[in-house]
């Protein structure tokens, strides 16, 4: 409890890689929640001890092969109702994780609890530059109050300069 | 004009070849512009020695014509379409590798099934289920299927018993998809329903368990909600139930019990998530439980199915005290979740509802704990968020297999 200021947490972590098991990396962070405020987001400082598994071959992979599809991707509900990801839709799918993670941290409050429920649409965006444009509507299931609540999100993406979320705002009307 | 036609109609007719398999072959479809294509394509069809093979035939220009083309005359049938300027875009590549993996596929498919036709491993709809309860009434003399009620929109509520004589004796409840779109779990109950009654005389902790108990086995405690989930809305969570004077559907079926109804952890909004309803059990699906319950009188667990977030929790939800049988249920919710851990590691949290997951009023096992039957936990199944609701097919009989084994555990101490 910081008087006047807020509530800090200090976290130890363990990350595990999703796509290579058994290797862990250690982290460390403080997250601090601003007293009253629900529009702003926590202030978040995090250090990885250690390094993270190179992507560079698979992630220029990627880039390339969405680069030569002769129309823009599109596609909806990943997984599907059963689970499944097509192996082709499997990075569309790691990047709206990515997303997520960056849009539930500017949402939070310390009772909230967000995980990504589903990627509802997905639409490439062709851009004149070189990154690739992802507008993506999310479904982000909120735990304490059970709502499952419809995001509508950009990222850009370069192998090189990484994911960026560009804009981000929960789907306006009711479900 | 005619002349080219000729000349490319011979060299169709030369690359025509007769072919035992599919491999090379291509499915094309073919959007017309005008008559004049769609006469140029049943020129084309009438063309026998092509052996093409039509699964839409041209008719008339706004509708596709899909055609099955041998590998062969591939080339030939394109170099005709863009000499006509007819557009065209390849829906299959090569149709042998679509059909080798339909039978990799259904050759899995039969692999999983055993003496049941019923791929435990998949994910099914309501009325699968259903057949399903009939076959396994139908194959074991100590099962069968009940009807304790009906939902909102009047689909039946059935349970199967499972009890090998006596008459009431002490029984155990357990019901699953109370939440429709938590699929994992009446998947679950299903596998769960299979394993007890053709384990029942082999396995000696089934077979105890039978002779001195009976178990009630709700596997769809949600079908409206289920059937929404199917038809429209994947991640319906509540009822179905329309609710005077407002435009949103639907109750949450676990803030709908008599158990500090109404009170923190559940909302008064009708569009709510968590709307506790207008009164205690006045959902249809809560109070046939209720009543079926009560009339029994003599259940001594209440256990329920729900996912995702692997927790297993005892009462209280609705109060942040601990239960009176607080030790006793600390310690075998423990061991259960030991139990689960021990077949795939797979870790589940073990605490009240109100410690380890959030304050939640109106539950069914504070209702079941406050009425008597002291052995209420609920679980949450995987995962913990990676697919959430999604969970894949493919883990649903180790969540499956694993659940067991705690709920064993519980059922075991119970006796």
């Amino acid at each position: 409890d910081i008087d006047g200021v807020g509530h800090k947490y200090y976290l130890e972590l363990e990350l595990e890689d999703v796509l290579d098991k058994g290797r862990t990396v250690s982290c460390t962070a403080e997250v601090l929640y601003h007293l009253g405020s629900k529009s702003t987001a926590p202030d978040v400082q995090a250090t990885v001890q250690g390094e993270l598994r190179s992507t560079e071959e698979a992630d220029k992979e990627f880039y390339n092969r969405v680069r030569s599809l002769p129309k823009e991707l599109v596609a909806e509900n990943i997984p599907d109702s059963h689970g499944n990801v097509p192996p082709e839709l499997e990075p569309i799918h790691l990047l709206a994780w990515a997303a997520s993670g960056y849009v539930t941290w500017q949402n939070s409050t310390e009772s909230t609890k967000f995980h990504l429920a589903q990627v509802k649409h997905v639409k490439q965006v062709k851009r004149s530059d070189e990154d690739l444009q992802f507008d993506y509507v999310l479904l982000l299931h909120e735990m304490v109050s059970q709502e499952v609540l419809p995001w509508e999100v950009t990222v850009l993406w370069h192998p090189q300069r990484g994911a960026r979320v560009s804009r981000e705002r929960r789907q306006p009307g009711h479900a | 004009a005619n002349m080219k036609l000729i000349l490319i109609f011979s060299a169709l007719i030369g690359a025509s070849l007769c072919l035992e398999t599919f491999v090379g072959h291509q499915v094309l479809r073919i959007k017309t512009k005008n008559e004049e294509e769609v006469k140029q394509l049943q020129l084309l069809e009438s063309l026998e020695h092509l052996e093409l093979d039509f699964w839409i035939n041209p008719s008339a220009p706004a509708l596709p014509v899909d055609v099955r083309i041998p590998a062969a005359s591939v080339q030939s049938v394109k170099a005709f379409l863009e000499s006509q300027g007819i557009e065209y875009s390849i829906m299959i590549e090569d149709l042998q590798d679509v059909l080798d993996k339909e039978q990799q596929d259904m050759a899995e498919s039969a692999q999983r099934q055993r003496s049941s036709s019923f791929d435990f491993g998949a994910y099914h709809t309501l009325d699968d289920i259903n057949n399903e309860l009939d076959h396994l009434a139908s194959e074991y003399s100590f099962v069968e299927k009940i009807q304790i009620g009906e939902s909102y929109e009047k689909r039946p509520l059935y349970v199967l018993k499972f009890s090998t004589g006596g008459s009431k004796r002490p029984a155990i409840w357990l019901d699953a998809g109370i939440h429709s779109r938590e699929w994992v779990t009446q998947a679950s109950a299903l596998w769960i329903a299979n394993k007890i009654a053709s384990d029942y005389g082999t396995d000696a902790s089934i077979t105890s368990l039978l002779d001195n108990m009976d178990l009630f086995l709700l596997p769809v405690a949600n079908p409206d909600g289920f059937v929404y989930t199917h038809t429209t809305n994947r991640m319906w969570r509540k009822t179905r139930s329309k609710i005077p004077g407002s435009i949103c559907v639907g109750v949450d079926p676990n803030r709908n019990w008599d158990a500090g109804f109404g009170g923190p952890g559940a909302s008064n909004k009708p569009c709510s998530e968590s709307y506790h309803g207008p009164s205690a059990n006045s959902e249809v699906e809560v109070k046939s439980v209720v009543d079926f319950i009560k009339n029994h009188g003599n259940f001594k667990a209440f256990l329920t199915l729900h996912s995702y977030s692997q927790l297993l929790m005892y009462p209280y939800g609705y109060k942040c005290t601990r239960p009176d049988d607080y030790a006793e249920l600390e310690s075998l919710g423990r061991a259960a979740a030991s139990s689960i851990r021990s077949l795939y590691g797979t870790t589940f949290q073990v605490g009240t509802i109100c410690k380890t997951i959030y304050q939640a009023s109106g539950g069914s096992i504070d209702w079941s704990y406050d009425n008597g039957i002291k052995y209420s936990f609920a679980f949450e199944l995987r995962d913990t968020g990676r697919y959430g609701f999604l969970l894949p097919a493919n883990q649903i009989i180790p969540a499956a297999k694993e659940t067991w084994l705690g709920l064993k555990k519980i059922m075991e101490h119970v006796q």
